[in-house]
């Protein structure tokens, strides 16, 4: 049971930087958070000196509408309704990594180690590797992009669009894709750690999956509002999703979630619905974030949860947009529509 | 709650007038900021970052019911303005001249987030006054955006006779019996006519006049309230323009309605008839209460709601309409007159 005051008011700071938060990432070694708003701007945080508050780049004319880390460890990419696609570097220096005019750009998402970013606008997906002058590969896609994941081995990438999920080979220039087909539109796309299996929440409240080893796929049904976030701890033995009044945990340890019932933690029965879920860099911990702004960690299987964040009750409720650990998991960010944005610090609870 | 967004949808046939009406709404000072979503920015003559692109993508949601089915590209474009806090007070949403407004429309219903964010205000459809006539003919899709429409912007006036005009906003009344018309030569309207009109807002669906509504109303300019099936004997100067299918059916009843039998009526025609109902609008006399119950539907989707009490207290009639294809004018009206209390 969840007990005491939220972490953040012992062991946290809270700005309200009055703008969606759309993305947050921490950088690798864990010094800084760096977040993209709906106002078009980037925002640092320097962890060592937290109280100073972030620094503000305006990156975008208009609002951004994806983040994603960049391949170049401390760099963050940034795509708008400006049509650009902007890597911006700690000290909110910029560089345009593409510019689609009118379009808009927005999925991105990239992997560092492999060396790929990729982003989308509309029927458009395009990869792009890391050396200088490399040309991105275009991907046309009979209907809108909906979702990009790169799987954890940064070989291949899953597309969502309607009706299917596309996997391609990162590194080839041209080739048929893989196609997962289901009838649907397929939003954000998930791979689990082993690579096997690719999840898609969908335009109605359901997720879909495949496993790619044996071509099986299944649908995880029930929930009551649409499923804005879901994510695969690292040991890869549950999936945690958001779309119902607690965190629904569904198992994929031997042989998958069919036929089986997910656990859950968190939460009230009718409460308002989980609209961000982050498992933990390293522990079998899972933060949540709801509708009315309050942030927990949990733990899949028991009912221990940790009050990070409670509803303001001076202002109207703003969803939690964004969740983003730090990779050595000491420190927790967690950015609301309305855009207060809260940084917990673990360290002393260890 | 935060507040909702006003939706506009203009449809219309190419060159009914839709992008001289797009360019006054983003260069005349009216005191609001538009977010305008087209489907190409061809003539479009104000480079704004609040103008988007859209695909016009059209999915089926839920195994594919016509009632389910939206425009997937809008819930992406809607999310992403959403995110852009304060720079706009309202939407508007162009549709290619060949679009079905329905998917437009039931967007705003189908999906939960656009759903909370955003209202439908109305659907403002541009005909050409010279040449709708020919479009209702050739183009099935002419038909719909006019039966779908809450405001007609009957364009181009200056272009046709006083009997060409009286013909044809004959045909446009038959053909949706609630919009409000408005004559035009280039568009010329205060926008306040034809923006915030909060149709799809069941409070304000008792404002409809006077075609909808007036008590004196010459029932016999609606087609087939009088009559049955689709025998069109009784008009024949409007035969040779006769578009097949879409019709409007109106019905009134001064004998107060069951609300038990009104509720499972209703229900059922939705059901069984939704697909070929495009709209349907009440407002009604329910037994044993003091207020207007107001009654709307798109296809299958249908809300339902009390609205004040009746202006003269003594003069309650009920009314609805339906406006679709293939209506069984009959049925409807004999569905009706079991509602009524004995």
């Amino acid at each position: 049971m969840s007990a005491g005051a939220p972490l953040v008011e012992s062991k946290g700071l809270s700005w309200s930087l009055d703008a969606y938060v759309i993305g947050a990432a921490a950088t690798p070694d864990s010094r800084y958070f760096v977040c993209s708003l709906g106002d078009g701007t980037v925002r640092v945080l320097d962890l060592t000196d937290a109280a100073k508050g972030f620094t503000a780049y305006q990156i975008h004319k208009g609002g951004s509408l994806c983040f994603a880390p960049d391949i170049e460890a401390g760099s963050h990419l940034s795509g708008g309704d400006d049509g650009k696609l902007v890597k911006v570097k700690l000290d909110g220096s910029t560089q345009i990594i593409a510019d689609l005019g009118r379009k808009w750009i927005e999925y991105v998402t990239s992997h560092p180690d492999a060396g790929f970013r990729a982003y989308a606008s509309g029927r458009d997906a395009y990869v792009l590797g890391k050396k200088k002058g490399d040309e991105p590969r275009k991907i046309t896609l009979e209907t809108s992009v909906g979702g990009l994941a790169i799987n954890p081995k940064g070989k291949r990438i899953a597309i969502a669009h309607y009706n299917a999920v596309n996997l391609y080979w990162l590194a080839a220039k041209d080739g048929q894709p893989q196609v997962l087909p289901w009838k649907g539109s397929h939003l954000q796309t998930t791979w689990s750690p082993d690579g096997d299996y690719v999840v898609t929440a969908m335009q109605e409240n359901a997720l879909h999956g495949w496993r790619l080893s044996d071509g099986q796929h299944f649908r995880m049904q029930g929930y009551a509002a649409k499923i804005r976030a879901m994510s695969f701890p690292k040991r890869g033995h549950l999936l945690a999703t958001g779309g119902a009044d607690t965190v629904i945990c569904w198992p994929f340890t031997g042989g998958g979630p069919m036929g089986k019932e997910p656990s859950e933690f968190g939460g009230m029965v009718n409460g308002p619905p989980v609209t961000a879920v982050l498992a933990h860099p390293k522990l079998d911990a899972i933060a949540a974030g709801f509708e009315n702004g309050k942030v927990i960690v949990g733990q899949p299987g028991t009912t221990r949860v940790m009050p990070i964040v409670t509803p303001a009750k001076d202002k109207e409720p703003s969803a939690v947009s964004v969740l983003a650990w730090t990779p050595d998991g000491d420190r927790l960010l967690a950015g609301t529509e309305a855009g207060d944005v809260h940084v917990v610090d673990f360290r002393s609870l260890a | 709650m935060t507040a909702q967004i006003p939706v506009t949808v203009l449809t219309g046939y190419l060159g009914a007038g839709k992008t001289t009406l797009l360019n006054r709404v983003l260069s005349e000072n009216h005191g609001k900021k538009f977010a305008v979503i087209v489907n190409e920015f061809g003539e479009i003559g104000i480079d704004s970052d609040l103008v988007v692109g859209a695909d016009e993508e059209v999915f089926e949601m839920n195994n594919g019911c016509i009632c389910c089915t939206v425009r997937g590209d809008l819930i992406r474009i809607i999310g992403g303005l959403l995110k852009r806090k304060g720079t706009f007070d309202a939407i508007l949403v162009e549709t290619t001249g060949l679009a079905d407004p329905a998917p437009v429309a039931q967007t705003f219903f189908a999906d939960e987030e656009v759903k909370k964010r955003t209202k439908l205000d109305s659907v403002l459809t541009v005909v050409d006054a010279k040449h709708v006539m020919q479009r209702l003919e050739d183009s099935p899709e002419a038909a719909d955006q006019i039966a779908f429409a809450d405001v007609l912007l009957l364009n181009k006036v200056d272009a046709v006779t006083a009997d060409e005009l009286a013909i044809v906003e004959r045909k446009l009344r038959a053909l949706n019996p609630f919009a409000k018309i408005h004559k035009t030569q280039r568009c010329e309207i205060g926008l306040d006519k034809i923006l915030d009109q909060g149709s799809f807002d069941l409070q304000r669906i008792i404002e409809i006049k006077p075609e909808f509504l007036g008590d004196d109303h010459d029932h016999h300019h609606h087609g087939h309230d009088h009559d049955h099936g689709h025998d069109h004997h009784d008009h024949n100067e409007m035969k040779h323009y006769h578009d097949e299918d879409m019709d409007s059916v109106s019905l009134s009843s001064t004998k107060p309605l069951n609300p038990g039998k009104f509720d499972s009526w209703i229900n059922d025609v939705l059901m069984s008839k939704g697909p070929t109902i495009l709209r349907a609008k009440g407002i009604l006399n329910l037994a044993d209460a003091d207020n207007r119950y107001v009654f709307q539907a798109v296809h299958m989707m249908s809300e339902g709601a009390f609205a004040g009490p009746w202006p003269v207290k003594d003069k309650r009639n009920s009314r609805m309409v339906f406006i679709g294809r293939d209506l069984d004018a009959e049925a409807l009206k004999q569905g009706f007159t079991a509602c009524q209390m004995a």
